[in-house]
């Protein structure tokens, strides 16, 4: 590579077209999140900044011609169907990802079969869930017809992550732990969960992110009652203000909080780690 | 003597590979066994089985008398030291120790004053009295060696397995632990059995030294047996101490092997090995070759290497083979030769060893 500083500024573009492709949207989106209300509309100029749209969401504007965002049930729902998809499809995955650390009979067709799941267009398994939802009498909710379809979505994801966790595992320290006298159960309990505990959070954030926002398979198979992308999206086909926007700010700060809370989870053992090995190094 | 541990005709196959076949060996109480084989001769193999890692696909394993085949490796009470020492990274020196105590399906330990005091003893037994709040990543090699050993030999086994414990650890350490484990073992008195693929350490540690070949039990006997008298020609390759020349023995004590005949004891015929001790040959200048007793090889000089206690001289023989010569400087002067020069390499024909197919 003769030309490397020429290397290097086309990388640093590039990666600044990424980035500012990336969080473009976003920024337009918090502009336009503190346009004056309730005359302004989703567009430039801004009128006047104000935060009016904000306390629109809460509820703490006067009655104006906006109606307020049918939102508060909705986010209740989707968090915790998010939660229930979360702890479901890591244990499962978790479970799954143990069962493939032995080559069983048919291991290979099973792993394609698990990971159909992300495959399959959302669209189709959401109305195929509720066709047959419809034909075996089952009424379709949130909490049961869409649930299946998102523990079916974010469990190949959650398998996965597992899947290369346990492949780096050492299994050494099981077998110690057996020649021990210790049951497997309480090995696993012990020994590997602890070791494999990164990987379960990993998991766990993909499934809690991968639920809280999907749409497709949600649209046919949540019934009445609907989940949060639902609710956002019932509110476009009439007109749009920038009340969503603001909600929009909002719940991209919750998904950040929770890439933090992940973050300080992970952390946690290497600082442990970290801490004491600058012990010894005072020692 | 009663056998603890007894091994009956166990066969094990990965894929079309046979790692043990149709092995029989016993262990007798307090015995220390060295087990000597070269990578792929099915050691560890064997050693995962008697753990209970590994299910035979016949042939039975008996702990003082009873098939463990049902038996689980948690209810085996068969201790395992594994070659990269395998310690719980998530906890400490001194709950590493403690695990098993705490954990085990068999009459936990739960009262804190009573582990502490056993897990204490036992860091004091292998000599990480102090160390016992550092983290596994905190502590050296020969520490982490000592943390294994400790964490499983205070669950009190029948009998403790070493997968080449001193395989990771440099040779300074490794003289080190070899006395510690010996000086362990005479405080307990444990049935050991240590795989090694080191001949000096097999030697050095086994009260008797099993050697394996091709999943098959090439020899067991004491460590002298094992060193002065091979009981085949391939034990003989695995103790790296014997010259080996390939030929055949007309039963007249003539061996004719590429390039030379070597004399041995009249009795056998036929196709066979003939191997020569390192330290069992003499260098003379070539012209004497004539005044030499016994019999000999004529060989150019390439090099030589010294180890403080020995020199080895390597000389190229007939057919380009390489053969070494083993001096022991505390009975022998080591002596100069010149690279390149033709030299008589004699011994006694009774030392050399002639094994026929």
């Amino acid at each position: 590579m003769g030309n490397r500083p020429f290397l290097r500024s086309a990388l640093a573009f590039y990666t600044l077209l990424f980035i500012s492709f990336l969080y473009a949207p976003f920024v337009v989106l918090g502009i336009l999140s503190f346009q004056a209300g309730p005359e302004g509309g989703p567009q430039f100029p801004i009128i006047e900044w104000s935060v009016y749209w904000y306390e629109h969401i809460f509820g703490l504007t006067p009655p104006s011609r906006v109606a307020p965002l049918p939102i508060g049930e909705a986010l209740i729902r989707s968090l915790s169907l998010a939660f229930m998809t979360m702890v479901t499809s890591t244990v499962l995955g978790t479970m799954t990802a143990q069962a493939f650390r032995r080559r069983f009979k048919g291991s290979g067709f099973v792993f394609y079969l698990v990971v159909l799941g992300m495959i399959v267009p959302g669209v189709l398994v959401g109305l195929g869930l509720a066709l047959v939802a419809n034909n075996l009498g089952i009424s379709r909710t949130w909490w049961g017809t869409a649930y299946v379809a998102h523990v079916l979505y974010t469990f190949p994801f959650a398998f996965l992550v597992m899947l290369a966790i346990f492949n780096r595992f050492d299994r050494s320290v099981e077998e110690a732990a057996w020649s021990l006298g210790v049951t497997p159960m309480r090995t696993f309990r012990k020994v590997t969960f602890p070791l494999i505990f990164p990987g379960v959070l990993s998991s766990m954030l993909f499934a809690f992110t991968l639920s809280y926002d999907e749409f497709p398979r949600t649209l046919f198979a949540a019934g009445a009652d609907l989940t949060l992308p639902l609710a956002i999206y019932g509110t476009f086909s009439v007109e749009i203000h920038p009340n969503i926007f603001a909600f929009g700010v909002l719940t991209t700060l919750f998904s950040f909080s929770i890439l933090a809370v992940y973050g300080i989870l992970m952390s946690l053992s290497v600082r442990r780690a970290r801490r004491a090995s600058i012990q010894e190094d005072i020692e | 003597m009663t056998a603890v541990l007894e091994l009956k005709n166990v066969t094990k196959r990965f894929g079309g590979e046979v790692a043990l076949d149709r092995l029989s060996i016993a262990l007798e109480a307090n015995e220390y066994i060295s087990l000597l084989g070269p990578s792929g001769s099915g050691k560890s193999t064997l050693l995962r089985i008697i753990a209970g890692f590994e299910k035979p696909d016949a042939g039975d394993v008996l702990l003082e008398g009873r098939s463990l085949a049902q038996v689980p490796a948690y209810r085996r009470g068969i201790g395992f030291v594994s070659q990269g020492f395998a310690l719980f990274p998530h906890l400490s020196v001194f709950e590493n120790v403690a695990f098993g105590l705490r954990n085990r399906e068999d009459d936990p330990l739960r009262d804190g004053a009573a582990l502490r005091r056993r897990v204490d003893e036992m860091l004091g037994l292998v000599g990480l009295a102090d160390l016992g709040d550092r983290g596994t990543d905190q502590i050296s090699g020969g520490q982490k060696q000592r943390v294994a050993l400790a964490r499983t030999l205070v669950a009190d086994p029948k009998i403790i397995l070493l997968d080449e414990p001193l395989g990771a650890l440099d040779a300074n350490l490794r003289t080190r632990m070899r006395v510690e484990l010996r000086r362990i073992r005479q405080q307990l008195g444990i049935t050991f059995v240590h795989v090694t693929g080191n001949e000096d350490e097999a030697l050095a540690m086994g009260d008797r030294v099993a050697v394996l070949d091709r999943g098959r039990l090439a020899q067991i006997s004491d460590p002298d047996s094992v060193y002065n008298r091979p009981e085949s020609a391939r034990v003989a390759k695995f103790l790296n101490c014997y010259n080996m020349f390939e030929g055949r023995c007309d039963g007249d004590g003539v061996f004719q092997t590429s390039g030379a005949s070597l004399s041995c004891s009249p009795d056998g015929a036929g196709p066979g090995m003939y191997c020569v001790r390192f330290d069992k040959i003499k260098v003379t200048p070539a012209p004497a070759a004539s005044q030499a007793a016994g019999t000999g090889i004529q060989a150019t000089f390439i090099t030589s290497e010294y180890s403080g206690p020995r020199i080895t001289y390597f000389f190229r023989g007939p057919g380009e083979k390489v053969l070494e010569v083993e001096y022991h400087l505390s009975h022998q002067r080591p002596e100069e030769f010149s690279v390149g020069d033709e030299y008589w390499l004699s011994w006694l024909p009774d030392e050399a060893l002639v094994y026929f197919q």
